[in-house]
């Protein structure tokens, strides 16, 4: 299965794209007011990053409604690389955002929303792997796998929206200082290197995502030839 | 061959799981012994004297609701995970509908729940010293949050008695699901401890509400794949 | 006494199976009709469970199908479940209840009622003595007997018995023969078994390599 000519001009582009970006993100975009020196250009990789986690939460969810439909062991495979690459991004968001908050507000952690939410989804990612392990059968382990990551897409929107409303009146004062990184006025070249990593990182995601898809379909084929 | 009903079918699993637990006592003596362990090791700790004024109603609702929730993961999974432990499964697999065995046990598990509720909760509030303003909003906030705390550990639990059945992946995989429920009623408790007014829990009881009903039709979906494969 | 007259015919066709790395079944195929005995005949870890619990409906097959016909119609899941009766050694019942309690369950569940289950237990030779007390206090050899009761109460037309003789003794054996003999005319069995008696039982065999 190796890769067709305008694939690998993607990747290449994907790569020169994804190099501009952490450039403009380093040297280019101008400081934002609001901010500790130069702290705001986590932002760039933070934001995507998480973006990222979630995007691979919903891919994640259409591979395991898929799985459940037909049983085919590729689409169980579709969604495994979805989890396994947001864990990786949902571990990446919460480090830099994690930083970004030491930098900000002095403090490593904060439990404001959006810190909650992304590692509750963090959670739930080490959580399908932690089941996964503990399922012999291929094919019980694949149908559970789907059932719980598709239960547990259900309950997303109550963490991106009803906790952090009911949280407010939990935690007044944290809520005043995350406001501050969500009311800042983005200035454009800021946001236009904001939308370009979100398209990089998205970029990225589907690179990999692909390579480990193709990696298993080389997998079942082997085995296949192996019972034949 | 005529069937039952799946009301018939679901409560003759419900009477099974309430004569079985009866005779043999085992997760109501778990979660018993868990529940009032926690409370006097916090009573004893904190006691109604132990917390600064301003944050008594919040970190009394958080604690209350702390206690609940780990006395009920020491005993919520057993109702499945006994079934496969004791290969009595595969019977009543062949037996039930799916959605009997999971109205059933589900109702079962929601029994436990609040009689867990309705005896710790005012041993709670008498030992920390709780006082609670509007106690038809403490009720409702606790049936409710009950309810739907008892549809996602059911839920969990048929998928990890399917596993390895081991209570800690039965917390590692709940807990993330639980988490935004535990912070919707941990402020409807606040909300029913500083307010006599019934409209003060409306805000977080529709959270439960909503978020019980969604993992309920979820469940209904989900269920009979996790049962039966 | 009323025999259960539906035709319901299962056909498994190439049937394998295997787990993880290891194959267990190979390609088995057959046919089930009411008044025939296929007996599954091989050594222990041959897969003759497996193979019971893939014709149940329990356990998916890793290639090859099985199929639940009713006069030609083809049967969903939901719908050949309520035909099965099955005995096996990797299933039990509910030790905190008794025989009766048992039996009495898996009638509601069922949906049967008015069947007489004491004379069902008395017929495969539990003692009345024994009807009331908790299982949990019975031998394996009266658990078996209990076990076939709950497969047979609902007179179903497919009985799928695996090693139906186990841990019974010669009076149990002969039993459960008897209970063989009276529902074979309406109902497909199959037998898993070892026991050379019950491999007699057979109008066909499957034989199972290790």
């Amino acid at each position: 299965m190796t890769e067709k000519t305008w694939q690998k001009g993607l990747k290449w582009l994907l790569g020169v794209w994804l190099t501009g970006v952490t450039a403009a993100a380093l040297l280019w975009a101008p400081p934002a007011a609001g901010f500790q020196g130069d702290s705001f250009r986590i932002v760039f990789f933070h934001v995507p990053q998480a973006w990222v986690a979630v995007l691979a939460f919903c891919v994640n969810l259409v591979a395991s409604l898929r799985y459940l439909r037909g049983r085919r062991p590729l689409d169980d495979a579709r969604a495994t690389a979805a989890a396994r690459l947001g864990l990786l991004f949902a571990i990446l968001a919460t480090i830099t955002g994690s930083i970004f908050a030491k930098i900000e507000w002095g403090m490593f952690w904060n439990w404001d929303p959006r810190e909650t939410s992304i590692v509750i989804l963090l959670l739930i990612y080490a959580a399908y792997f932690a089941l996964r392990q503990a399922v012999a059968d291929e094919e019980r382990r694949g149908a559970l796998a789907a059932a719980y990551a598709i239960f547990a897409f259900v309950t997303m929107p109550f963490l991106i929206f009803v906790v952090p409303r009911v949280y407010a009146s939990l935690h007044p004062n944290l809520v005043e200082a995350a406001r501050g990184t969500v009311r800042f006025k983005m200035d454009p070249h800021m946001r236009m290197v904001l939308l370009a990593a979100l398209v990089g990182f998205s970029g990225l995601f589907t690179w990999l995502y692909t390579l480990e898809v193709r990696v298993a379909r080389l997998v079942a084929a082997r085995r296949a030839q192996e019972e034949a | 061959m005529q069937r039952s009903s799946l009301l018939a079918e679901s409560l003759a699993i419900l009477g099974k799981e309430v004569a079985s637990e009866l005779r043999r006592r085992v997760a109501l003596n778990a979660i018993g012994l868990f529940a009032v362990t926690t409370l006097v090791a916090v009573a004893y700790q904190i006691g109604p004297y132990g917390l600064a004024e301003q944050d008594r109603p919040f970190l009394l609702s958080a604690l209350l609701w702390i206690i609940l929730f780990f006395a009920a993961t020491a005993g919520l999974a057993r109702v499945f995970v006994k079934e496969e432990d004791a290969h009595t499964a595969k019977a009543l697999r062949l037996a039930a509908r799916p959605l009997a065995v999971l109205y059933g046990k589900l109702l079962f598990n929601l029994v436990l729940l609040l009689a867990l509720e309705v005896i710790i909760v005012p041993l709670y509030c008498a030992l920390m010293g709780f006082a609670v303003r509007s106690v038809a909003g403490l009720i409702l906030v606790m049936a409710a949050g009950g309810a739907a705390f008892a549809v996602t550990s059911t839920f969990v639990a048929a998928i990890i008695a399917r596993a390895s059945g081991s209570n800690a992946l039965f917390a590692i995989l709940a807990l993330p699901l639980l988490l935004p429920l535990l912070v919707a009623v941990i402020a409807g408790t606040r909300a029913a401890a500083g307010s006599m007014e019934l409209a003060a829990v409306l805000p977080a009881l529709r959270a439960i509400v909503s978020l019980g009903g969604v993992t309920m039709v979820t469940a209904v979906f989900l269920f009979p794949v996790v049962w039966r494969d | 006494m009323v025999l259960n007259a539906r035709v319901l015919v299962v056909r498994f066709r190439d049937v394998s199976k295997r787990f993880g790395g290891q194959k267990v079944l190979a390609g088995v195929s057959g046919e089930l009709r009411p008044g025939r005995v296929l007996v599954v005949a091989g050594p222990n870890g041959s897969g003759k469970s497996t193979l019971l619990n893939i014709l149940a409906g329990l356990l998916r097959p890793s290639r090859g199908e099985v199929t639940y016909a009713e006069d030609e119609r083809v049967l969903s899941a939901e719908e050949w479940f309520p035909n099965l009766g099955v005995a096996a050694p990797d299933m039990a019942l509910y030790d905190e209840l008794s025989a009766l309690e048992n039996l009495q369950l898996f009638a509601r569940l069922r949906g049967v009622s008015g069947h007489d289950h004491a004379s069902l237990l008395l017929e495969l030779g539990l003692a009345a003595a024994h009807h009331h007390k908790a299982l949990g206090a019975f031998s394996s050899g009266m658990k078996q007997r209990v076990k076939l009761a709950q497969a047979v109460l609902h007179r179903p037309p497919v009985l799928l018995l695996d090693e139906p003789s186990a841990n019974l003794d010669e009076d149990g054996h002969q039993r459960v023969v008897r209970l063989v003999t009276r529902m074979r005319p309406a109902t497909a069995l199959v037998v898993a078994t070892n026991d050379p008696r019950e491999m007699a039982w057979g109008d066909a065999t499957i034989e199972l390599a290790g």
